[in-house]
């Protein structure tokens, strides 16, 4: 598979137009609609850049960003996705490049794998059973979704850890929904493979009945 | 409006093996996301009234979905770090 990247991505997500903010009204919405989520945030940073250095970096960059940019953020709006955008977005363009993950994957070439392969698409259902779903620990769980492409990982963490719509997915990411669903797709289907082979491995029950 | 089928207290599935399992797979996961169209959650009620494959596929997403919940563990945002990004931006 071909190393990505290509350019910079735009970090801000832009406003339909910039609110100008007192200082009183800048550190009331850092306060109050930008740091409730800096748990979410911190977590989300971790599980991209799999090293806490790197995610307070990351974090770190987030905040300050938001904070200077704070004017293209509308007031009321959903803050917790645009800051996941802003940190998403700062992750590809300073950290991705210098990650400590060795293999990047381009989106588009794993997609086309898995598109040319779905009309033969495997059925999960047969050999992965949930009582042994279950019975996995969350080390386990944890370790199958950290082995994913980053970019498979990515939409999985926003929708099945944080809870984030598949329109707002579709913000963050900068894509069409259609294509957030597509992923998901397949990023569960790589997610229960590397499940299957971990539970064998192991000697957990599979589904042979 | 998730409905939570059993295969076991229901004697009337029929279909053991779904040749649509790609396609439904889609609509299950949806449907489980909250992001499913009224098509889909009609086509989902729908097969879990019969199709004992599907129903299969829907208690697997589910528990798989339900341990990335609940199992990971959240890291929290470490206080310095709180106190460091307050303090380059004097607030």
């Amino acid at each position: 598979m071909s190393v990505i990247m290509s350019e910079e991505i735009e970090e801000i997500p832009l406003a339909a137009s910039e609110t100008s903010y007192s200082d009183t009204e800048r550190n009331d919405i850092f306060n109050r609609e930008f740091m409730p989520h800096i748990n979410s945030m911190y977590n989300f940073a971790f599980r991209l850049t799999m090293d806490e250095d790197d995610a307070n970096d990351l974090v770190q960059d987030t905040y300050l960003k938001a904070f200077r940019f704070i004017s293209s953020f509308e007031r009321g709006t959903n803050a917790k996705a645009w800051l996941f955008r802003i940190l998403k977005n700062s992750f590809i363009n300073d950290y991705r490049k210098r990650s400590k993950e060795p293999s990047k994957v381009d989106y588009q070439e794993v997609e086309t794998t898995y598109n040319s392969e779905e009309a033969a698409e495997v059925d999960h259902t047969t050999d992965l059973r949930v009582e042994t779903v279950q019975d996995m620990i969350g080390d386990e769980v944890a370790t199958a979704l950290n082995s994913l492409p980053v970019d498979f990982r990515t939409v999985i963490i926003l929708c099945d850890i944080e809870g984030f719509t598949y329109e707002e997915m579709a913000k963050i990411l900068d894509i069409p929904i259609g294509t957030v669903r597509s992923r998901l797709h397949r990023a569960r289907n790589l997610l229960k493979d590397k499940l299957r082979t971990y539970a064998a491995s192991m000697g957990y029950d599979t589904d042979e009945e | 409006m998730q409905s939570s089928p059993s295969a076991t207290e229901n004697t009337k599935y029929q279909k053991e093996y779904c040749e649509h399992h790609a396609e439904c797979l889609k609509k299950i996961q949806a449907v489980l996301d909250g992001g499913a169209t009224e098509d889909e959650k009609d086509h989902f009620r729908k097969n879990m009234d019969h199709c004992l494959h599907c129903i299969k596929m829907y208690h697997l997403e589910k528990c798989v979905k339900e341990s990335l919940q609940s199992k990971i563990d959240k890291r929290l945002c470490p206080d310095n770090l709180v106190a460091t990004i307050k303090a380059k931006l004097n607030i």
